[in-house]
């Protein structure tokens, strides 16, 4: 763990202005100074705080990779690998409308719904769209609330900042849904707990989100409302095939296709220094990126909580599972090896030296040369 | 109770504020009008004449701006009824367009006084200005007094000085004549039936040509003026303001105008030298009466000048002399020229004495090694006490929305700031969000200008703030440009339903006039909706609301938008025994004070007077003594430790 002490001057400084901001919504957990405002992070007023969780929960702060490996999977990290994995599976949730609501399988929605059904938590942190669309942290304490943030939003969420939603001293066990960044948040905010607003002990469960990036609100959201009502759009996705298209589902005008270049420019630039494609900071990890069967999710169960929800929930009856064919598993763990390379390499080329990884410490000498050799 | 300012005694002495003597003396001149736009420190002067206004007769009015009082007050005149018109030096700034024509036509038979006050110091102005250069530079008479008795004497005596040289007469405080009360020997007041107000100028078939009241042809009203100018100089050597006291001879002669005589003959009396120093006290400085002057200027070969602002006299002494062909006397000038006055701030007697010992070479121990340690431990007792809004005051909630607002926007938006209460947002009352201000009305016309800029890649959204009577006085001629020119920006008028910064006088959004009685309301939301500008209206103390509607309309980036921000100024609340509207307390085990997620964010950033933080305890406190139950403070909190209770 990092032992930099910063304050939100430094948060200014060296991430958002530094263009490392991932928006996980972890610094403005409790922080009066900070707010969220149409996809950005905006610091609001000085702070004199030198000590702050802002910089300490920072998933682009200084960050010992392998040493929060230890602490939330309880397994020595290993850089190569997709994170720590019992087991790799395709799975699809059995009730049809969830699948048709969530992205893929369905199976993240189905999962902490079962969760919450059986009282393993209480309440779920996720991100809900609000009307226009846009994402936000939400806390989802039923099944149906929860159901109303099935899908991917494709933009930062933000998640993070809905602890600061749960009154200080509320005893409910939590679930948190997001991507790798926010994983990482998290697992910072675990080892040193917010000193206002929220409380990550109480979090039970943590599901990841493969991610490939995520899309900057100001550019992707002026760019939506030229093709459509943005308060009527259902759904988006990125199909496999053939994979250059991002598809837009709307109420009314049905599916809307706009070529997958003209969304790229509105990829958060923050996103290229990010290591962690498969979340593996998580108890359970789902996604898709290129791995899976239409209507299935890939899903990497990674600690024994994981393990302990899957086996319930199949034998449930919420979600049925399939053996993950061995060339799509080849093809994630290059996809999630490839983006860790991408990631030290841009970190490198930023700071001018493979001996400056910005954010990332922690890795074993040698590894990042062998890794950055090609 | 009836007022001291028309009490019906003769001869029995008073105690008066300088302000108020200004007003007893205009009453004892008989005048029939009186009008002004409040500005401190002249501010008390009309409330003065609107008391007795119904038992003497008197029209007053709060004008909307000083130009316009100066027109009021101007017509009673020609027709043939005494005025007086009052403003700060700023006022005079925005009267003077008239003011420099006025004196062309002259005043008609009613005699007219301008009382204008100067701010040395700028206690409360944001400039220093010496009023008496423009009497210098457009040619009109001028006094100025000394003391509180001698304002009211000196203002009765310029209505008659007024009538005989058909020209406005200017009257000339500072804000130590203003607000110091002092004895004053009441005169008559004026008895018997007032006389008919009447123009007389009106067209005449059989000799169409003539005209008084018009500033045309100028070449040969200038000529006049010039010479009417000459009549109130011949006035001036003989007026009953300009006085010798000290040897025949004098080794010194200090020439002191107004509160600056006062300063000079205390260091004359705390030095023991009216032997050696001879002091001649000027009232009517203008047109110079260059005979008393030079008379005396005769007598001695060491002049010093004490006056305050700019070297008025200094100056025209000087030129007076070398003009007169005197120099070959050798005599040797102090004053600001010399270094022993410094050419801003306000003056006092320290600084005489500190010259005159300079000059003469005297030995003078001026504050005692004992006198400055024990100032110093008692300067340690001061509470350190900032400039600060009220507690409750409306316009801490607009600027939070405002500093908010901009923070989120993120395109380095700005304000243009304005005067009034809210200047303050210059400084930490107003989280440093006003970044230009200038003169009344002056936020709405620069972001005029701002908002042009686009051509040249300006992108930085703007916002211009007005308050409620600044509005009236100097806003709209600059929103009706803006609208026209098609500017883009964002005009928030503070509307707190008062001239709050000067003493809450009325203004034509109130409903109310300056006797109290009701007036009609100006509206000043059809006003702005007239000029074509998109307007809403928001009570700032609904911060997130305000805060979104400033968002919406700075984002919309095109043309001009109102928002008005309407909440009753704190202290009228409190003059109309208004209640608190919640009583506040705070929970010390939920206050997480100076820790991270917090930081003090309510007496370090907010800053409302009201607050205390408990330093020992590390705990905010209500400060009950202050605090007047807005319940701001418990929406900014971000622990929801501060706790608002409905009062029923």
């Amino acid at each position: 763990m990092s032992g930099t002490k910063r304050g939100s001057r430094n948060l200014l400084e060296d991430v958002l202005k530094a263009g490392l901001c991932t928006g996980c919504g972890a610094c403005v957990t409790g922080c009066p100074y900070m707010a969220i405002h149409e996809g950005r992070i905006v610091v609001l007023d000085r702070c004199t705080i030198e000590d702050g969780d802002c910089w300490r929960h920072c998933p682009r702060t200084p960050t010992d990779v392998s040493g929060f490996s230890e602490k939330t999977q309880g397994v020595p990290f290993d850089f190569l690998e997709p994170g720590a994995i019992i087991a790799v599976e395709m799975v699809r949730s059995v009730d049809a409308a969830v699948r048709e609501k969530g992205q893929d399988g369905g199976v993240v929605t189905a999962l902490l719904a079962f969760a919450l059904d059986e009282g393993m938590i209480d309440s779920v942190v996720c991100s809900k769209k609000d009307a226009g669309g846009a994402p936000h942290g939400f806390v989802a304490r039923t099944a149906r609330e929860l159901l109303e943030c099935a899908g991917s939003s494709y933009e930062a969420a933000f998640t993070l900042e809905a602890f600061r939603k749960i009154p200080a001293g509320n005893a409910d066990r939590l679930a948190v849904v997001g991507v790798g960044c926010q994983m990482e948040a998290l697992a910072k905010m675990k080892a040193a707990a917010p000193v206002n607003g929220g409380n990550p002990q109480n979090v039970q469960l943590t599901v990841g989100l493969f991610c490939g990036w995520a899309l900057r609100s100001d550019i992707f959201r002026p760019l939506l409302e030229e093709i459509c009502d943005t308060s009527r759009i259902v759904k988006f996705d990125i199909p496999h095939s053939p994979g250059t298209s991002f598809d837009v589902y709307t109420k009314d005008a049905g599916k809307i296709s706009i070529p997958l270049d003209d969304i790229r420019p509105a990829i958060n630039p923050a996103c290229q220094y990010c290591w962690d494609m498969t979340a593996e900071f998580a108890d359970i990890s789902a996604g898709s990126a290129g791995s899976s069967f239409h209507g299935w999710n890939t899903v990497i169960t990674r600690t024994p909580r994981g393990a302990g929800l899957m086996k319930r929930a199949v034998a449930a009856g919420i979600i049925e599972i399939q053996p993950l064919p061995e060339s799509r598993m080849t093809k994630l763990k290059a996809s999630a090896l490839n983006r860790k390379k991408n990631a030290l390499r841009n970190l490198a080329r930023k700071s001018g030296t493979r001996e400056d990884l910005g954010y990332i410490s922690g890795l074993p000498a040698g590894l990042v040369d062998a890794l950055l050799k090609d | 109770m009836a007022s001291v300012i028309a009490a019906d005694n003769p001869g029995a002495a008073v105690l008066l504020m300088g302000n108020e003597a200004v007003a007893r003396g205009a009453i004892e001149a008989g005048i029939g009008v009186a009008s002004a736009y409040p500005g401190s420190p002249t501010s008390e002067i009309l409330p003065a004449i609107a008391d007795v206004s119904g038992e003497r007769d008197i029209y007053v009015e709060w004008s909307t701006n000083e130009k316009v009082a100066l027109e009021v007050a101007a017509a009673s005149s020609f027709a043939g009824i005494r005025s007086l018109a009052v403003m700060k030096q700023n006022g005079l700034n925005v009267a003077l367009d008239f003011l420099v024509n006025l004196n062309m036509t002259g005043i008609g038979e009613g005699g007219m006084v301008v009382f204008v006050s100067d701010d040395p110091g700028a206690m409360t102005s944001g400039n220093e200005q010496d009023s008496r250069m423009a009497a210098k530079w457009f040619d009109n008479p001028l006094l100025e007094p000394e003391n509180a008795h001698e304002a009211k004497e000196m203002v009765a005596w310029a209505f008659e000085f007024s009538e005989s040289v058909n020209l406005p007469v200017i009257v000339r405080g500072v804000t130590r004549l203003c607000y110091t009360r002092g004895n004053v020997v009441l005169g008559d007041l004026p008895a018997g039936m007032r006389k008919k107000a009447r123009f007389s100028d009106v067209w005449d078939m059989y000799n169409p040509t003539k005209s008084k009241f018009t500033a045309t042809p100028s070449p040969v009203a200038h000529r006049l003026l010039h010479e009417k100018f000459e009549k109130a100089r011949e006035i001036l050597e003989n007026a009953p303001f300009n006085r010798y006291s000290g040897p025949d001879n004098p080794e010194l002669l200090i020439i002191a105008t107004g509160v600056s005589a006062a300063y000079s003959a205390e260091a004359v009396d705390v030095l023991h030298l009216k032997e050696r120093v001879g002091l001649l006290k000027m009232g009517a400085l203008w047109p110079l009466p260059k005979k008393t002057i030079l008379q005396w200027l005769s007598r001695t070969k060491n002049v010093l000048f004490v006056e305050e602002m700019d070297a008025f006299m200094e100056g025209s002494v000087m030129e007076l002399w070398a003009g007169a062909g005197l120099h070959d006397g050798g005599i040797r000038f102090h004053g600001k020229c010399s270094g022993h006055f410094p050419p801003c701030n306000e003056q006092g007697a320290d600084l005489v004495i500190k010259a005159l010992t300079d000059i003469l070479k005297i030995e003078h121990q001026l504050i005692d090694a004992d006198y400055k340690r024990e100032a110093a431990e008692y300067m340690r007792l001061v509470p350190n006490r900032p400039i600060n809004m009220c507690a409750g005051c409306p316009h801490r909630a607009t600027y939070w929305a405002i500093k908010n607002a901009i923070a989120l926007d993120g395109r380095n938006g700005f304000v243009c700031g304005d005067i009034g209460c809210y200047a303050m947002g210059f400084g930490p009352p107003g989280f440093f969000q006003a970044r230009t201000m200038h003169a009344m009305g002056s936020g709405t016309g620069v972001a005029n200008g701002f908002g042009h800029l686009g051509r040249f890649g300006f992108d930085q959204p703007v916002i211009a703030l007005s308050g409620d009577s600044t509005f009236y006085h100097a806003a709209l001629p600059a929103l009706v440009n803006a609208v026209y020119n098609r500017s883009n920006f964002t005009l928030l008028i503070l509307d707190n339903g008062a001239t709050a910064m000067t003493g809450f006088q009325p203004h034509p959004g109130t409903g109310v006039l300056a006797t109290g009685e009701p007036a009609p309301v100006v509206d000043m939301e059809a006003l702005c909706r007239a000029t074509g500008a998109e307007v809403m209206v928001c009570d700032p103390f609904n911060l997130t609301e305000t805060t979104q509607a400033i968002l919406t309309m700075m984002k919309k980036n095109a043309g001009v938008r109102v928002i008005i921000m309407r909440h009753l100024c704190q202290l009228v609340k409190v003059k109309r025994k208004i209640a608190p509207r919640y009583s506040m307390r705070v929970e010390p085990e939920k206050c997480i004070g100076e820790s991270c997620g917090c930081d003090r964010l309510c007496t370090r950033v907010f800053g409302c007077p009201g607050l205390m933080w408990d330093s020992r305890a590390g705990k905010a406190m209500i400060d009950e003594a202050i605090c007047v139950g807005c319940g701001l403070c418990a929406d900014v909190c971000p622990a929801g430790a501060i706790r608002k209770e409905e009062v029923h």
